[in-house]
């Protein structure tokens, strides 16, 4: 309900203000109801991006050095109050072991450091802007990081037909609300840099809702019975990028690994 | 779903008079009377599963002078071409160390293609059906690259030696201009407010066209991508895309990276796009040319091709050429020590 | 039968014009010098880009199993008429022409993929459309 409220009427205005305060600091707030777009839906197009530490560590972590000595301070690790609700990962014995030797082995295995498709939901919180385009159909997220893409069915859903980096979502409206759910990963890409990680079995559903006009809610349950105990969700905001002329750019970043991955393959090399 | 040529050609150059083009070879047709879908925004409806497979070649061939072949001529090339795609070639051959693409429905004959886009080359302008010459900033450009590819060694001395698509970094299908990928060659399309999305298939490209109100600023000069940067507007039904900002690591039949690339995309029916392409690169070629070259309607869906994750290629390639390099190395010792 | 094939004149031009293995020199991969033929039992099927792998179980006369990577087709043009991860049976019997890779592994190239009745891979049969699922 909108009350609008004349100038002049100031003391009417202040008393009605103590009501409706008084109503609202009670707990019946209308959450925000984002703007439809043409197709009838929350419209939630737009460039996004997170603003925090979890593609360094998706837990509570402190400040530590990085991975390159010459690298000093640009790569030491940026702290972070993590993203994780309820303690700890419930990783099971064996995969608790196998993501200490994920960290202690970070340098050689994390994969975006080679580049590959950074998975789901990594994609969603990594340091660098996405999209989201919205049609009937289909909503598609494109990421600027290596032009990873996510297509989300929204009609003619079907399983996933392979494992793939990305996933194999199917989403759906609930009110406000963009329901996901994901399977068909491989087993390839890590939650973060810090080795936290996941089986082919991973099944995620995430719910996105529009919180302002320039904020979204993005929440996600990872459920994996091959490394977690139990289920365990992840939640934090994400921002609107409001730059001018903001867009995309080209992070295509295969190149840039090239000599990482093949230099000691080259003819000559030692 | 078969077109008869005639509709095809009325169709195209109904289409095409419309909006204001010239098609090559096509007769003058009543004007489409079916109105086009829209999106809930009111844009024309470009979106579903495309492909540009077809059988026709960018330049018409030597010994062909005309415009369009005859439905039986046409008919006879690409049997012929589909049974070259699946034959089973001379064990031993060079030709005969690949798997057979046909098996996993990676020949042309297995997807959908045009099949009455009769004519003999994509180019429309020049009427010669073939590309301008060159400059001769053009002739050098690429008597320089010939030269920079013999001064890097072998393909498998490193893997920048290799070319770009089997490097995981681009394929055809992407450009600008998009062309035929071999296979593959799909996109999707989809439309949201103020934007044009096409994803390539290969390698998972997503073209983001915005819908430009004068409003957003061009890319600097200074700033160059693969793909350059992409501007869009409608001209009446037509999605009309410039592109500039190139960054001349994926040249096209010799282009510099001050190519400018202007597309054209329109409905034709429900099952085919009008595709036009014109470059302009005053560096490279005398004149601006263009090529058209419609897509028909695909199926989905896009699965991930997640390239560079995958090339095992690359690494067994370049493995292989090692081990031979010491099995030469040692078989040189050999000699000199007897 | 193999029969060397007469190309017509027009036709070889149409042909050259698309890049249809453009994206990956085989030959310098894999060795025509190697001829290889295979029969195994599959253990994985990678669907992945830009090529597949066939992961196969090879018995020798010994009865020492060896494991074999063998080179297939991008999976994305099978998935579009319905094949999935879940079409080929885990323990099938496979027959493998092709050619070994350069770099002396248990690395192949398939020329072929013939299930043991004879009949061609994804042709119709096993694993195509028509073939119910294996799962």
């Amino acid at each position: 309900m909108h009350i609008r409220f004349r100038a002049p009427a100031l003391a009417v205005a202040g008393a009605l203000a103590v009501v409706f305060g008084v109503i609202v600091s009670a707990g019946q707030a209308t959450p925000y109801r984002a703007p439809r777009g043409p197709d009838g839906k929350p419209n939630l197009n737009g460039i996004w991006q997170a603003l925090n530490e979890a593609d360094w560590d998706i837990e509570g972590h402190s400040a530590g050095p990085g991975r390159v000595m010459a690298l000093g301070a640009e790569d030491a690790v940026i702290p972070g109050l993590g993203v994780v609700e309820g303690g700890p990962l419930p990783y099971l014995p064996a995969a608790a072991a196998k993501k200490k030797a994920n960290f202690e082995k970070r340098l050689t295995l994390d994969p975006e450091i080679k580049c590959y498709l950074p998975g789901v939901p990594r994609a969603m919180y990594l340091p660098q802007p996405f999209q989201i385009l919205q049609s009937q159909k289909h909503i598609m997220m494109a990421f600027q990081y290596a032009g990873a893409v996510r297509t989300i069915y929204m009609a003619d859903q079907t399983p996933a037909p392979a494992d793939s980096w990305m996933g194999w979502s199917n989403g759906k409206w609930e009110g406000d609300t963009l329901v996901i759910d994901t399977t068909g990963f491989n087993d390839l890409s890590w939650f973060d840099r810090a080795g936290n990680f996941h089986s082919d079995e991973l099944h995620v559903v995430e719910r996105i809702t529009a919180t302002g006009p320039d904020h979204l809610n993005y929440e996600a349950t990872i459920e994996d019975k091959k490394v977690f105990s139990r289920p365990w969700k992840m939640s934090m905001p994400l921002y609107r990028r409001k730059d001018k002329g903001a867009r995309l750019l080209e992070f295509r970043c295969v190149e840039f690994v090239e000599d990482l991955i093949y230099g000691a393959l080259r003819k000559g090399a030692k | 779903m078969r077109y008869r040529a005639l509709a095809f050609g009325a169709a195209l150059a109904a289409v095409a008079v419309m909006a204001g083009h010239t098609v090559a070879g096509q007769s003058p047709a009543a004007p489409a009377k079916k109105a086009i879908p829209r999106t809930p925004d009111g844009q024309p409806d470009l979106q579903g599963y495309w492909t540009n497979s077809t059988y026709v070649p960018l330049e018409r061939p030597d010994k062909v002078t005309k415009a369009l072949y005859t439905e039986s001529e046409f008919a006879a090339l690409v049997k012929d071409a589909a049974s070259r795609e699946a034959e089973q070639t001379e064990p031993g051959t060079v030709a005969d160390v690949h798997y057979d693409f046909s098996q996993f429905g990676l020949d042309r004959s297995q997807s959908a293609f045009v099949k009455n886009d009769l004519r003999t080359s994509m180019i429309v302008d020049p009427a010669t059906g073939r590309m301008p010459p060159l400059t001769e900033e053009g002739k050098k450009r690429a008597a320089d690259r010939a030269a920079e590819r013999r001064r890097a060694g072998a393909t498998t001395d490193a893997v920048q030696n290799m070319p770009i698509g089997t490097r995981c970094l681009i394929m055809a299908g992407s450009g600008p201009p998009m062309m035929n990928a071999g296979y593959n060659s799909n996109y999707q399309i989809v439309q949201s407010p103020g934007y044009v999305t096409i994803l390539v298939e290969m390698i998972h490209d997503a073209r983001i066209i915005p819908i430009v109100d004068g409003k957003q600023a061009a890319l600097p000069a200074s700033m160059t991508q693969w793909m350059g940067d992409s501007r869009g507007h409608w001209d009446g039904d037509t999605l009309v895309i410039e592109t500039t900002n190139l960054n001349g690591k994926n040249p096209f039949r010799g282009s510099s990276e001050k190519m400018k690339v202007t597309e054209r995309l329109w409905r034709i029916d429900a099952n085919t796009l009008g595709y036009k392409f014109t470059i302009d690169d005053p560096g490279t070629w005398t004149q601006p040319w263009t090529a058209e070259a419609p897509m028909t309607k695909s199926v989905g869906p896009i699965f991930e091709h997640a390239c560079h994750e995958g090339n095992y290629g690359v690494r067994n390639t370049l493995a292989g050429a090692r081990l031979e390099d010491r099995k030469a190395a040692e078989a040189a010792a050999k000699k000199t020590s007897n | 039968m193999r029969t060397k094939h007469v190309l017509l004149a027009l036709g070889a031009v149409l042909v050259a014009a698309v890049p249809l293995a453009a994206h990956h020199a085989f030959s310098a991969e894999f060795d025509v010098k190697q001829p290889i033929t295979i029969k195994g039992t599959l253990v994985k099927w990678e669907m992945i880009n830009p090529h597949s792998w066939f992961h196969l179980e090879v018995k020798d006369p010994d009865g020492k199993v060896t494991e074999w990577m063998i080179e297939g087709g991008s999976p994305n043009s099978l998935i579009r008429v319905g094949v999935t991860k879940y079409s080929l049976q885990i323990g099938m019997e496979l027959l493998v022409e092709g050619y070994r890779a350069k770099d002396a592994s248990n690395t192949a190239v398939g020329r072929n993929f013939t299930l043991p009745d004879g009949k061609r891979l994804f042709v119709g049969s096993a694993g195509g459309p028509d073939a119910p699922p294996a799962k």
